[in-house]
């Protein structure tokens, strides 16, 4: 049990101290946050909509980052530099190892949310009920599921290169694709129809029906749970391709 | 059987179109100290990933400790020092050191094992990404010990060491071998064999070609001598009717002659007051022995 905890500490302890995730998870969203809602004008919204909105997708832009960067390089650097051996060698058992870097991984996300949403509150004053609060928050933390399978998927590349490289693209791919950036419905009709598929998209919209004074709706848990069955098959699958040779 | 802490019995190891391990079986006792040797591509790293657990025997059988390599209280008992340097980037050197201790019953104390690695205070505010390849090595050597272990399997340990941290790793080794811990490590540093192991494990083409004590290995191969200075006017004719000696010549007025019984030729000399002085024993070398074992030059080795 000691060795669990000392190895949930430790894990926190290194996603803090990562760079990466520093600027592209906590500085970035919330920049982008103050830009977007104090600097340019968007007069065409509702304000107080907006502000509680755009929150949303910075959140989730954040913790979708954290995802599949944070995760997936640290897994192929773990590889790459024979620590994943050296923890095969030591009487920790895998699933301590493994549900440690879940359980550090969920707690580095309640953190980003937690430092977010205060971030929001401070800049823009927002108002929402504790429920809202609490459900979008809880909301952002479980729709990483699908991310987090991403992230282990980049994991299995060969080199840190390639995988700080395909998991940025992908990443700006899905939130700008996704509304994250700027919402759907001021975008392109195709732009629009292709973002209606992307789970990025779906992970956003739950949080923001949250926050309108509704609910995720059934497409958007449906489509995010296929995404992470898929995801997490094929993962499988590559990892035993990988194993067999 | 008690103390039998590892063995290997008939194990092959073969990948695509080679065969790296073929047919290898010894054992190793509690508190024995086991060189294992062999020119490149011998299957030395092969075997001992093998004992590790990394990878699976293609035939034959490997227990320690009584069970399989991968079982959780044979890892708590065994710890290794790969080829590869490891270190988890983002933490420093005491952070990790707590970690992997964390993990083990009964591991030892932090202040030991700065003590009998030779890291600093300064190291262990280091983080791991930043240390110098022989710190590095140093943390290496830390994280191999941190478990207390009493089987430790070294592949190479030394490469890339300098002379300080050589010798400081011997001498730890050296320590945990007088507290009855069973050592085995592979090196191309044949006097590290000959100065630390009392066994020697010689691998060529994936199979074992000797398997016995450094001294019992260069006696077997080498033929030993006696050297000695005398008057060049000086006739050696009463030596040559002796059955013991094998062959007698001079070079550069010192006279050599090879014999297996050496002592016996030592008499000789006092007998026969032939004015022999400055005497020396050559007992063969190990190089000379490990050439003519694995038919490689002892540039290659
Ligand atoms: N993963 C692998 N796939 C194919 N062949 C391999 C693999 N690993 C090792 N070999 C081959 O097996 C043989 C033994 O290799 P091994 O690494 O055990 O040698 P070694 O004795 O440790 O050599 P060195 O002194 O160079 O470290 C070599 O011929 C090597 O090419
Ligand atoms: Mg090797």
């Amino acid at each position: 049990m000691n060795a669990f905890r000392m190895q949930c500490k430790m894990e926190i302890k290194r996603v803090l101290r990562n760079r990466y995730f520093v600027f592209w998870s906590l500085m970035m969203p919330i920049l982008f946050y103050y830009i977007f809602t104090k600097v340019v004008n968007t007069d065409n919204l509702d304000p107080a909509t907006w502000k509680a909105h755009y929150l949303m997708s910075m959140t989730a832009f954040s913790v979708m980052g954290s995802s599949i960067m944070t995760l997936g390089i640290r897994m192929v650097q773990e590889r790459t530099q024979g620590w994943s051996t050296f923890i095969r060698l030591t009487p920790l058992p895998d699933p301590i190892y493994f549900s440690a870097q879940m359980v550090g991984q969920s707690i580095i996300h309640i953190l980003s949310i937690t430092i977010i949403f205060l971030a929001g509150a401070i800049i823009n004053k927002i108002s929402l009920t504790p429920l809202e609060w609490f459900l979008s928050g809880l909301w952002l933390l479980l729709g990483s599921l699908p991310f987090l399978s991403i992230g282990t998927l980049i994991g299995l590349m060969k080199k840190v290169e390639t995988a700080a490289g395909v998991s940025n693209v992908l990443y700006m791919v899905l939130a700008v694709c996704g509304g994250m950036w700027m919402p759907l419905e001021i975008m392109p009709k195709t732009m629009q129809s292709i973002g209606h598929w992307l789970p990025s998209y779906h992970f956003g919209s739950g949080a923001w029906e949250i926050v309108q004074g509704g609910m995720p709706s059934w497409k958007n848990i449906v489509i995010l749970f296929a995404y992470l069955v898929v995801l997490m098959i094929l993962s499988k699958y590559i990892r035993r391709k990988q194993e067999a040779v | 059987m008690m103390s039998e802490v590892l063995r290997l019995e008939n194990v092959t190891k073969s990948f695509k179109h080679k065969i790296a391990v073929n047919q290898v079986s010894f054992s190793i006792k509690k508190g024995e100290v086991t060189a294992i040797l062999g020119p490149n591509g011998a299957g030395k790293t092969t075997t001992i990933s093998m004992i590790l657990g990394l990878l699976k025997p293609t035939t034959g059988d490997i227990t320690l400790f009584n069970s399989q390599p991968q079982e959780l209280h044979v890892r708590q008992r065994i710890r290794t020092m790969l080829q590869q340097v490891s270190v988890m980037p983002g933490l420093n050197v005491n952070e990790i050191l707590m970690l992997i201790r964390s993990y083990y019953l009964e591991p030892l104390p932090l202040t030991d094992l700065i003590h009998l690695t030779g890291l600093t205070e300064q190291d262990l505010k280091t983080r791991t990404e930043k240390l110098s390849g022989g710190q590095k090595r140093r943390l290496n050597f830390a994280l191999a010990l941190a478990g207390n272990p009493e089987l430790m399997i070294f592949d190479e340990p030394t490469v890339g060491m300098d002379i300080t941290s050589r010798h400081h790793f011997w001498q730890t080794i050296n320590t945990f071998a007088n507290q009855g811990k069973t050592i085995i490590f592979s090196t191309h540093y044949l006097q590290e064999a000959n100065d630390n192991a009392q066994r020697i494990l010689l691998f060529k083409d994936g199979s074992i070609v000797a398997d016995s004590t450094p001294q019992q290995i260069k006696s077997r191969i080498s033929k030993k001598a006696v050297s000695f200075l005398t008057d060049p006017d000086t006739s050696l004719e009463i030596l040559y009717q002796h059955p013991e000696i094998e062959k007698i010549f001079r070079k550069n007025n010192r006279v050599y002659i090879y014999s297996d019984h050496t002592d016996r030729i030592l008499e000789l000399l006092f007998q026969t007051k032939i004015g022999a002085h400055d005497i020396q024993i050559e007992s063969g070398n190990l190089e000379e022995a490990f050439s003519q074992l694995t038919g490689e030059n002892k540039e290659v080795i």
